[in-house]
C-alpha cells in the first residue's frame, strides 16, 4: 500500500511538471480513437476513410475544447452515414441539433462524455461510465451519458444494416424512413441500458455523498449491482440479446477501474476519523473530519563516493 | 523588496479573473431580472426551434398515415394535442432555465463580492506602502 501511495505521489509530481503536454496527449488520444472508431465501424465514404484523417483530427482535438471535438465527430459521422442512407443522416442531424440547442445551450462543460460513452462501449467496459460519472460528476450528466448510449446504438444499427439501407425509390424511402425510426428508437436494449446507467449514476451519486465510512467503495458496489439488476430485469421482460460472459468480464474490469480512480482521487484514512462538535451564534456543528492519506515521495539524492584508489590517482595527477 | 503577501493576493486575483472570465464578469454586467429573462428568451427560441425540427421529422414519419386519413376534425385534434404538449414542454424548459440562470447569477454575485474584497485589500496594501515611502522620504529630508 505504501509503495502504491509513493507511486501516486510521484505520478502527481510528474503530472504537475508536464500537465500541459499530458492534457494535450490525452485529448489527442481521445480525438484519434473517436475518429478511428467511426472510420472502422461506419466508414462508408471512401473519401473520408483515409487513415491520416484520425491523426489530423486527433491533433486538432488536442487543443480544441471537448465539446467542439464531439461536434466535429458528429459531423464526420453524418458525412459517413450520408453515403449510405440520407434518412439516418437526417435522424442523426436532428438528434445532434436537439442535444446542442437544448442541453449544451446551458454550457455544462461535459461534452467529453458524448465521446467517452460510445468509446467505452466499443472497448466493452461501458459499466465503468456511470460509476465514474456518479463519483465525480453531477446528476445532470445523466443527459450526455444517455445521448452517448443513443449514439453508440445508432452506430451499431448502421454497421449491421448498411446493406439494407442503400438505394431504392422515393416510395421505398418513405417506408424505409419509418422502418429506421422504429428500429432505432424501438431498440429495447438501448432503453434498458439508458435506464440502467441513469439508475447507477443516481445511486452512486447519492451514496458517495453520504457521511458513512467507505462511502465511495459502497457506492461503486451498489452502482454495479443496480446496473446489473436493471439489465437483468430488462432481459427478463424483453428477452434482450445480452451475453453473460462478456458482461461479467466488463463489470469486473469496470469495478477495478473505478477502484483505481477512487485510489487516486479519494484516498482517506477512516481509522483516524475525528468527530468534532462546536457552536457559534447561529448553529451547532457536528463535524466528521476524515484525514487524507498523504505520503511524500522520497527525494533521492545520489552522492558519488570515490574509491581510495581513484582518489590517490587524482592526487598523483595533481602532484605531477 | 518583494512583498510576499501582496504577491499572494495578486496571484489569487489573477487566478479568479482567469476563471471568472466566462462565468462571472459577463453576468455582472446585468441586473438579475435582465440576465435571467434574456436567457429565458433564448431558451424559448431554442425550444421552439427544436420543436419545429421534431415536428418536421414526425411529419416525415407519419405523412402517409396523415394523407390516408385526411379528416379535418382529426387533424384539428392532432394540432390541439401538439400545441398542448408544446406549451407544457415549454413551461418545463423555461422553469429549468430560470432555476439554472438564477443560481448562476447568485453564484457569480457571490464570487464578485469576494473579488471586490480582495481588490480592496490590495488597494489598502498599496496605500500603506505609499504612506510608508512618503514618511521615509520626509525623514531623509
Amino acid at each position: 500500500m505504501m509503495a502504491l501511495l509513493v507511486f501516486k505521489e510521484k505520478l502527481k509530481q510528474f503530472y504537475a511538471k508536464f500537465n500541459i503536454y499530458l492534457v494535450a496527449l490525452v485529448k489527442f488520444a481521445v480525438g484519434y480513437l473517436t475518429f478511428y472508431l467511426i472510420n472502422s465501424n461506419i466508414g462508408f465514404m471512401e473519401r473520408f476513410k483515409n487513415p491520416l484523417i484520425p491523426v489530423v483530427m486527433g491533433l486538432l482535438a488536442s487543443f480544441l475544447p471537448s465539446g467542439t471535438t464531439a461536434f466535429l465527430a458528429g459531423c464526420f459521422m453524418i458525412a459517413h452515414v450520408f453515403g449510405v442512407s440520407m434518412e439516418v443522416a437526417l435522424i442523426i442531424l436532428v438528434f445532434m441539433l436537439l442535444v446542442i440547442v437544448l442541453y449544451y445551450g446551458f454550457r455544462p462543460g461535459d461534452g467529453y462524455l458524448l465521446l467517452l460513452v460510445p468509446m467505452a462501449f466499443f472497448f466493452r467496459i461501458p459499466y465503468v461510465v456511470p460509476l465514474l460519472v456518479g463519483l465525480s460528476g453531477s446528476l445532470v450528466s445523466i443527459i450526455p451519458v444517455s445521448c452517448g448510449i443513443c449514439i453508440y446504438y445508432i452506430i451499431m444499427y448502421m454497421k449491421q444494416n448498411a446493406g439494407v439501407l442503400t438505394g431504392g425509390t422515393m416510395a421505398e424511402a418513405a417506408e424505409r424512413f419509418m422502418q429506421i425510426v422504429r428500429n432505432i428508437f424501438g431498440n429495447e436494449l438501448m432503453w434498458v441500458m439508458i435506464a440502467a446507467f441513469a439508475a447507477a449514476i443516481l445511486i452512486v451519486y447519492l451514496i458517495r455523498n453520504l457521511s458513512v465510512d467507505f462511502s465511495w467503495s459502497i457506492a461503486i458496489i451498489a452502482g454495479v449491482t443496480i446496473e446489473l439488476a436493471v439489465i437483468f430485469i430488462g432481459d427478463y421482460n424483453y428477452n434482450l440479446p445480452v451475453s453473460v460472459q462478456p458482461m461479467v468480464v466488463g463489470v469486473i474490469v469496470s469495478v477495478i477501474l473505478a477502484l483505481i480512480y477512487q485510489f487516486f482521487v479519494f484516498a482517506v484514512d477512516y481509522s483516524r476519523t475525528e468527530y468534532l462538535q462546536y457552536e457559534d451564534d447561529d448553529y451547532y456543528y457536528y463535524v466528521k473530519a476524515v484525514p487524507k492519506i498523504a505520503v511524500s515521495a522520497p527525494d533521492v539524492k545520489v552522492h558519488r563516493i570515490y574509491s581510495r584508489k581513484t582518489a590517490v590517482r587524482h592526487e598523483k595527477n595533481n602532484g605531477s | 523588496m518583494l512583498n510576499e503577501e501582496k504577491i499572494r493576493l495578486m496571484t489569487g486575483l489573477a487566478m479568479f479573473e482567469k476563471r471568472a472570465e466566462k462565468d462571472v464578469f459577463p453576468v455582472n454586467r446585468y441586473f438579475k431580472g435582465d440576465y435571467v429573462s434574456g436567457h429565458m428568451i433564448r431558451a424559448f427560441l431554442s425550444y421552439t426551434f427544436s420543436c419545429v425540427v421534431c415536428l418536421g421529422l414526425w411529419l416525415l414519419y407519419s405523412i402517409e398515415e396523415i394523407l390516408n386519413t385526411l379528416d379535418i376534425e382529426k387533424l384539428l385534434q392532432m394540432a390541439k394535442d401538439i400545441g398542448f404538449y408544446y406549451v407544457l414542454g415549454l413551461l418545463v424548459y423555461l422553469a429549468i432555465t430560470w432555476i439554472v440562470y438564477a443560481r448562476r447569477y447568485a453564484a457569480a454575485a457571490k464570487g464578485m463580492k469576494i473579488y471586490q474584497a480582495k481588490l480592496h485589500r490590495l488597494a489598502k496594501k498599496y496605500e500603506n506602502q505609499s504612506g510608508q515611502k512618503e514618511s521615509e522620504g520626509g525623514k531623509h529630508q
